[in-house]
């Protein structure tokens, strides 16, 4: 196990937060050289592979530890997906089948489903806790603190901002759950993000967090990487 | 026949699309009058963002216009409005507004008569959707 090859692996820390992969872009700011070894879930895992592909991370400097979620945590996330492709701690437990949350919600007829979502927006009270809790939200300026597209005053903030926070996360959200978890007046964006990123699937068969491919926002139609910044919302 | 006159955001490149709204209005093609047309430089600056904006606003439908594939001036910016307007219009059907009021279609300089074609098209669309209902709602 990796452990061994390190004569003094320091203090090891099994509470990983959730926020890591964009806690690790500052890497170089607390670690000038040499490896670091990261505790990480299959979400954090795969959220380390979205910032890599954008450039914002450099993966040659991580060691991953892979750390299988529980069946209670597996249940809790309502995860489709928890096993790190290399379980070095806990046992890996099935993942959630049929997630049953949003299946109810495309039920709805469209009248209705705007009626659900927008009263779920009106809590909103723009604490930005979805934004800064969530490991692939990297933007240095959020376009949502402008006014142009959110009030600088007033709550709430309105269906532009969570619209465009949903098509800022499409192409990258791991489905940590952690921006659901923040949220203190408890909007379900966890099954907002689902569902879109179930479309991503269809649309473009991409998922957020394949270390292989980029996103299918960021290539040609034929899948050539475009000439501008990959960090770019 | 209903006689809801839905309000229309087109947002044009100004190589090709934009082009061909001149070349239909210089062949003096009949216009429906209900449509704003918002000149880009590539129909790859429509971000998201912007038909997010104007749809929570109350327009009632939003038209993408840009060069054919292959066609763009800027070479591969089309490609990449071919993948984010749809998105948008699923994304705009998730919350439950109708993913039909977004739509992305390509018209050339030559395209007079396309431009004419798709216009009257979306509009008649709106106007059998009706209203955009984000119009009556009060954040
Ligand atoms: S679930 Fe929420 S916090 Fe986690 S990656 Fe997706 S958008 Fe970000
Ligand atoms: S965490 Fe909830 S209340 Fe705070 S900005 Fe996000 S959606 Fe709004
Ligand atoms: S210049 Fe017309 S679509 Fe890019």
């Amino acid at each position: 196990m990796l452990l061994e090859r390190v004569d003094n692996p320091g203090k090891l820390r099994f509470d990983v937060p959730y926020q890591m992969a964009m806690i690790l872009t500052k890497i170089n700011r607390f670690v000038k050289e040499g490896k670091i070894a990261i505790v990480a879930r299959r979400c954090d895992e795969k959220a380390i592979a979205e910032l890599v592909k954008r450039d914002l991370l450099d993966g040659s400097r991580l060691e991953l530890i892979g750390l299988a979620c529980s069946a209670e945590q597996v249940e809790a996330c309502r995860c489709t997906d928890p096993c790190p492709s290399r379980v070095d701690i806990g046992q890996p437990s099935e993942p959630v089948k049929d997630d049953q949350n949003f299946a109810g919600m495309l039920d709805m007829s469209l009248e209705d489903r705007l009626d659900f979502w927008i009263n779920q927006f009106r809590k909103c009270n723009k604490c930005f806790g979805c934004t800064l809790n969530c490991p692939v939200c990297f933007c240095d300026e959020c376009l949502l603190e402008e006014k142009t597209f959110a009030p600088d005053k007033g709550i709430p903030p309105g269906l532009t901002f969570h619209l465009i926070r949903t098509v800022h996360l499409a192409d990258k959200c791991v489905e940590c759950g952690e921006c659901e978890r923040s949220c203190p007046v408890d909007i379900p964006l966890l099954s907002l993000r689902k569902m879109v990123n179930r479309d991503m699937k269809k649309m473009f068969n991409y998922v957020s967090g394949d270390p292989e491919r980029m996103s299918p926002l960021l290539t040609t139609l034929e899948g050539d990487p475009m000439e501008d910044d990959p960090n770019v919302c | 026949m209903n006689d809801f006159n839905p309000n229309i955001l087109a947002f044009c490149c100004n190589w090709c699309s934009y082009a061909g709204a001149d070349l239909a209005g210089v062949n003096r093609l009949q216009m429906p009058p209900n449509v704003n047309v918002v000149r880009v430089m590539c129909s790859a600056s429509v971000k998201p963002e912007y038909v997010f904006k104007a749809i929570s606003q109350g327009i009632d439908g939003v038209l993408v216009l840009g060069c054919h594939i292959g066609d763009c001036h800027y070479l591969t910016g089309n490609h990449r409005t071919a993948k984010r307007i749809p998105l948008a219009a699923k994304i705009l059907d998730k919350v439950g507004i109708d993913s039909r009021r977004v739509r992305l279609d390509w018209v050339s300089a030559a395209e007079g008569e396309k431009f004419q074609k798709v216009v009257t098209e979306f509009v008649e669309e709106m106007r059998s959707l009706g209203p955009n209902p984000m119009k009556e709602v009060r954040f």
